[in-house]
């Protein structure tokens, strides 16, 4: 009975033929033999390699999150002290709050500006290979090069568009001193080097719908932003999925473009939690407070992905 | 040889434990094949699932007590192993 239910309920069933027998019984587990799962060893070498690089190196944050270590022989075990300290400290709440308010500005401004530069990209001809090289160029420069253009670009006196800004517009503009502008310059910046991932993975699942999808539209006389928003939008489901889980994770832990452009500043400003993860961790070289901090960061990392991908990928069933 | 990595008595136990509880789940599932339902989170889970969100919120019980209040944490221990205990049995 299950079974009959499952190919009934599914929300394709209508459209398409249903799923052959043997499909059907596979669904239903009704398979009693025991399957070969030797093919699982072919996995191994991945699993040694995570575990030597990310698996050990955790634990070993761990440990260091509970104790104040001098050297492998000298160090006293504190508790959960480093965990209340970080939690309770105003410098790292302030760096989540921006961080967060940061990463939320990231999404609502790149994600609908990358589908919209993809809308708009040229679908044949010469032109698609032009507008692609144009759209991925500031992808393929390194994260310090980005750094390092922005810092120059935004400077009131021989930077372009700061001197642009403050001469032609009239508005006065300095990141240096102003938290504000230093915030905008950081997000452009942002948006100019990320807008283009967005863009890319939007344009490829542009091309992946069906002419005849269009067709159909075009015969119903929809207009274009009927169009995008039943055939394109939700047929994009999964690449923006991907799109938003990778923006909101670099943008969450973005570390060198601020680092390189403001260093954190004026003041905090542009203080985001790896700047200040790092700041403790090299900077102070304080690695029990920062093992605290880096796990506790890592939860947060961990929970948000979760639920965007739990929110993303069950929402259309 | 592990000098390096500082181990302690308490986290040892704690990875201990999660190396326990995943074998523990590997040969469960191997007993009887996890069956995926829809509890209160109101998402279909199976009980690897619940296992995963019912240590983040363990976690994040922990986190947030430790960031709010003074009072002793193996009460937190307590809530969080609770919290943790409910998603996995109506989650």
């Amino acid at each position: 009975m299950t079974d009959q239910t499952t190919v009934a309920q599914s929300p394709s069933g209508a459209a398409e033929p249903a799923p052959p027998p043997a499909e059907e019984a596979k669904d239903a587990r009704v398979d009693p033999r025991p399957k070969n799962n030797r093919a699982w060893w072919l996995v191994l070498p991945v699993v040694v390699s995570v575990a030597f690089t990310a698996v050990i190196p955790l634990m070993t944050v761990v440990n260091y999150s509970v104790q104040d270590v001098f050297s492998p022989s000298e160090r006293i075990f504190v508790g959960l002290e480093w965990f209340r300290e970080i939690a309770r400290d105003p410098e790292v709440r302030g760096a989540f709050v921006r961080t967060l308010l940061f990463s939320a500005q990231v999404l609502l401004i790149e994600i609908p500006l990358g589908v919209a530069v993809a809308v708009a990209m040229p679908r044949r001809g010469v032109s698609v290979s032009v507008a692609l090289v144009l759209v991925a160029l500031p992808l393929l420069i390194p994260w310090n090069v980005v750094g390092t253009i922005w810092q120059i670009f935004a400077r009131g006196d021989i930077g372009l568009g700061g001197w642009a800004i403050n001469n032609v517009l009239g508005v006065n503009f300095n990141y240096t001193l102003d938290s504000t502008d230093a915030w905008l310059t950081v997000l452009v910046m942002d948006v100019w080097h990320w807008t283009p991932l967005v863009a890319l993975l939007a344009y490829a699942g542009l091309r992946s719908i069906p002419q005849p999808y269009f067709q159909a539209a075009q015969i119903d006389g929809a207009s274009a932003w009927a169009t995008f928003r039943h055939i394109q939008l939700p047929r994009l489901r999964g690449v923006l999925t991907i799109a938003i889980l990778l923006r909101f994770m670099d943008s969450f832990m973005i570390y060198t473009e601020p680092f390189v452009v403001t260093g954190g500043g004026p003041g905090n400003a542009t203080s985001f939690l790896s700047i200040l993860l790092s700041k403790i961790a090299v900077g102070q070289f304080d690695l029990g407070p920062a093992g605290a901090f880096s796990l506790l960061y890592f939860l947060f990392v961990q929970i948000l992905c979760y639920v965007f991908f739990t929110v993303l990928t069950r929402s259309g069933r | 040889m592990l000098d390096w990595m500082v181990w302690t008595v308490p986290t040892a136990l704690v990875f201990a434990g999660l190396a326990v509880l995943l074998i523990a789940m590997t040969v469960w599932g191997r007993i009887s094949p996890p069956v995926a339902r829809r509890g209160f989170l109101r998402i279909e889970t199976d009980r690897g699932d619940r296992l995963y969100i019912g240590l983040i919120s363990a976690a994040v019980v922990l986190a947030g007590w430790i960031a709010i209040t003074d009072l002793s944490m193996w009460l937190a221990l307590g809530c969080a192993l609770l919290v943790a205990v409910a998603i996995g049995i109506w989650g």
